[in-house]
């Protein structure tokens, strides 16, 4: 929230309202997409946030594989190679946690 | 009026995070090795550390920070055996945050200690995603607790550098498969070190106790 409120703060010039904001929290973060979004409607209240609608992007788990070329989106629960089924796996993709983007709307500057 | 979309790319870790990175330094500069021990409530956390504290042969040196929502039992349990031992308590927390811990450890002075332990909420869930500082965690399954957990709570053996599964003493009264719990935790983690063990009857100690003097400083 306080991420929110600074960035949004930063714009210059300051917009008129706060649409949306899309944070990007990848799914090795165990971070469930509705409870945030609850959390986030209380906490935005009485901030220059209110009113603004949180929008989650998950970003798929992707690995590399250490004994073959693969590397590509890994499927829920799966720790394994795509090409070649190995468990030798780097974590490429998954953890990110990451306030992305504010869609804002600007004020009439016509005078 | 327009609507535009503003990129902004601004990491969330926030402050849990940036406590973690002091007690890191903390520890860093006392040279002690902290421990992150995860398990669910009743596994066998705080037996452990107490079977260790009996076979330390004068040649470990341990403190530790109790973490629970409320009582002090466990930290009484740790003064019982004479070790050093903070109690954490979160008061409904359900998991140990970085600040806290950070104040934990600075107030038990863990001056030329081998390692702390931090006997983390009895949780799977919620402590692998909040960084206290640690240099690895332990995670832990008790053999009551069927040997499918791994793969229902993976984030856990992804995240753990060793596995220990618990009170191998039951296994004659229960339907639990060793083996196949074995290969669950590799399929999540295949380099993650595992230690079979009972605290009870010191089966398995031994293993668990050379690792432990083979990974103090």
């Amino acid at each position: 929230m306080d991420a929110v409120v600074e960035e949004l703060g930063r714009l210059d010039p300051p917009p008129a309202k706060l649409e949306k904001v899309r944070v990007v929290v990848g799914v090795f973060r165990q971070i469930v997409p509705d409870y945030l979004t609850f959390a986030y409607e209380t906490l935005s209240k009485g901030t220059p946030a209110e009113g603004s609608v949180l929008d989650v992007v998950q970003a798929p788990a992707k690995g590399k594989c250490g004994d073959c070329d693969w590397e590509g989106d890994l499927p829920i629960g799966s720790y394994a190679c795509g090409g070649c089924a190995s468990v030798n796996l780097e974590i490429t993709g998954g953890t990110d946690l990451y306030l992305e983007s504010l869609e804002v709307e600007d004020g009439n500057t016509q005078r | 009026m327009a609507t535009r979309s503003v990129k902004v790319f601004r990491g969330l870790k926030g402050e849990n995070d940036k406590w973690a990175a002091e007690t890191r330094a903390f520890l860093k500069e006392k040279k002690v090795i902290m421990i992150n021990m995860i398990g669910s409530p009743g596994c066998g956390k705080t037996s452990l550390l107490e079977a260790v504290a009996a076979r330390t042969q004068g040649k470990l040196s341990f403190a530790v920070l109790e973490g629970d929502l409320e009582t002090t039992r466990d930290a009484e349990r740790m003064a019982a055996v004479q070790v050093k031992a903070n109690q954490l308590l979160t008061g409904g927390g359900c998991h140990l945050e970085a600040r806290l811990v950070h104040h934990g450890l600075k107030d038990l002075e863990p001056d030329g200690l081998d390692f702390v332990f931090v006997e983390n909420v009895g949780n799977l869930v919620c402590p692998v995603q909040f960084d206290i500082g640690e240099a690895a965690k332990i995670g832990f399954l008790s053999v009551t607790e069927g040997e499918d957990k791994p793969l229902k709570y993976p984030f856990l053996f992804r995240e753990a550098k060793v596995a220990i599964l618990t009170k191998v003493d039951l296994l004659p009264h229960l339907d639990f498969d060793v083996e196949a719990c074995v290969e669950f935790i590799k399929r999540i983690n295949p380099k993650i070190g595992i230690f079979r063990l009972s605290s009870k009857t010191g089966e398995g100690m031994d293993n668990f106790m050379d690792w432990l003097f083979k990974h103090k400083k």
